[in-house]
């Protein structure tokens, strides 16, 4: 579902974000990406997302060469994405219910299926009956909760975080956690970038690590202690 | 006809028909949003755009009461100049057979409506009307008025036209003098030309005002939502989609606009309708008050709305261009 084959990417004013970085993440499965901050993890979802483009190597998603994407089509590739931020980037001027239903919006779906996924996204993050609350109004780990639901409402192949506990208590963190664990389970695929080794450790799932831009650990969820 | 039953149709179950294609769909409720979304933004707003609204339904406003005074200016002329004759006088001496040959001379020409020939005899007549006169004439031995030739030009003659018929009176045969009573009205039709022309030109630079500032407040909206944009277009919106709710907000303020144009257009019309009706009874009542025609009444918020869609049309793409790369 996600492919990284020998990808790197040297940001200008020199700095090598990545080297040579490979490896896939299947349909159902769930991997974190750790490693010190500044070791590459953003720079590997942003290469996901087309917010950058390698400098070598290929990323393919779902099973398409990102390379060849043409700038007109990066939204394409971004909605088979679900997108969950360190700072949620919610639209606080819309209720719950708007922030949710945005993706949908924008795949043109009809008012009323609209209705109808976005409040299923909501119950699965247990949010249901804050659909006409302004997001300000809500506490760090609920909103953390909209933007998964927000991420998964358009039922993305791949589901990819980046430091979506960063903000949160461990009881906090571990929830959202678990939450992602949930979409594996529906076959999706995810990616976590996150430093939090605790948590990681807690989750045993799959771990790649990442130390100045280089690969230099993947380790199976079995392996995980 | 409902009883007829549908032939039964195995493969196909119900939910799989579609009225429409998918991306139609799709594109169908892009455009609900879109147009729903600029509206309720608009109203979120109601002093901002209400300022916008006000400031480029004046600025149409104003060409369409220039429109409506000279409309009426001409109206006033047309009903003034309607008796407007042009007079011919044959030279002392000549004779009813002389004064027939130019009239018909003249009635084959396209400028004319209608010739009355006025004898002398006539002439004496009216001057005998005229207070004070009647004495003066009794003591004439014979009547010194010439026949004279009453030309009744067409409705709407151009100014050249009627140059060129007074010329070809002036160079018919037995003609001593034309006096062109009339002559005041080609002089007022060269000013309302001059005026309509200044309204055309007013109308255009308006035009562009109403654009630009429908820009300006589509510009500053976008600027004012750049992190949303950026929210959007990482979730996998493509620009048109970004762009579009901001077009249809110039066409929401460009249709206000333009209705709040014509009403106060409307406004102005029935203000004029007072004083100019009172001016009609002082002309025995011929002027009749025009008002703005239908077509402009429904064509000036629709040309409005193309306006507000333009100037947001002129700056979005560049602004959403710097609110995603912020």
């Amino acid at each position: 579902m996600i492919g990284f084959d020998l990808v790197s990417k040297r940001y200008e004013g020199d700095h090598q974000a990545l080297t040579d970085v490979s490896f896939q993440v299947d349909a159902g499965e769930m991997a974190f990406v750790t490693g010190h901050s500044g070791a590459g993890k953003s720079t590997l979802l942003k290469l996901l997302a087309m917010i950058e483009r390698p400098t070598n190597g290929v990323v393919t998603l779902d099973g398409q060469k990102l390379n060849t994407v043409r700038p007109s089509d990066i939204p394409r590739v971004r909605r088979k994405l679900g997108m969950v931020f360190q700072d949620h980037r919610l639209l606080l001027d819309r209720s719950v219910f708007a922030n949710v239903e945005l993706p949908l919006i924008i795949a043109g779906v009809t008012p009323t299926e609209r209705a109808r996924r976005v409040r299923a996204a909501l119950e699965k993050v247990g949010l249901l009956s804050y659909e006409k609350q302004l997001p300000g109004t809500l506490s760090t780990g609920e909103q953390q909760r909209v933007g998964i639901a927000r991420a998964i409402v358009a039922k993305p192949a791949v589901l990819i975080a980046d430091e979506p506990t960063g903000n949160l208590d461990p009881q906090l963190a571990m929830e959202i956690m678990g939450l992602f664990a949930e979409f594996q389970a529906v076959g999706t695929a995810v990616l976590v970038a996150s430093h939090d080794l605790m948590l990681i450790k807690r989750m045993k799932k799959r771990v790649v690590v990442l130390d100045h831009g280089k690969l230099v650990a993947d380790v199976p969820a079995t392996e995980v202690v | 006809m409902n009883t007829v039953r549908e032939p039964r149709r195995t493969p196909e179950p119900d939910k799989t028909r579609r009225t429409t294609p998918r991306h139609v769909g799709a594109w169908r409720e892009h455009h609900f949003w879109s147009m729903s979304i600029s509206w309720r933004r608009l109203a979120a707003r109601p002093l901002g755009t209400l300022l916008t609204v006000a400031v480029m339904g004046v600025a149409l406003a104003l060409p369409l009461a220039f429109y409506l005074l000279l409309g009426n200016v001409e109206r006033m002329g047309d009903a003034l100049g309607r008796n407007q004759t042009i007079s011919a006088f044959m030279k002392p001496g000549q004779g009813a057979g002389m004064a027939e040959t130019a009239a018909s001379a003249l009635r084959g020409r396209p400028e004319v409506e209608a010739i009355t020939v006025r004898t002398p005899k006539d002439g004496l007549a009216e001057l005998a009307e005229v207070q004070g006169f009647s004495g003066a004439l009794q003591s004439l031995d014979e009547n010194p008025l010439p026949y004279v030739l009453s030309v009744q030009p067409k409705a709407h003659l151009s100014a050249d036209d009627a140059a060129r018929l007074v010329d070809s009176m002036k160079a018919t045969p037995g003609v001593d003098m034309v006096q062109d009573t009339g002559a005041w009205r080609q002089r007022l039709d060269a000013i309302l030309g001059v005026g309509a022309r200044a309204t055309t030109l007013l109308a255009l630079l308006l035009g562009i005002a109403a654009l630009l500032v429908v820009g300006n407040t589509i510009r500053v909206d976008i600027q004012s939502r750049a992190e949303e944009i950026g929210v959007l277009l990482l979730i996998g919106a493509s620009r048109p989609f970004v762009r579009r709710p901001y077009l249809y907000a110039g066409i929401w303020l460009g249709l206000l606009a333009g209705i709040l144009a014509v009403v106060l257009a409307v406004v102005i019309e029935l203000a004029m309708a007072g004083p100019v009706g009172r001016l009609a009874a002082a002309y025995d009542g011929s002027v009749q008050f025009g008002g703005l025609p239908a077509w402009l009444l429904v064509s000036v918020p629709v040309a409005s709305a193309v306006l507000g869609w333009l100037g947001a049309r002129l700056v979005s793409a560049r602004q959403i261009r710097r609110a995603a790369t912020a």
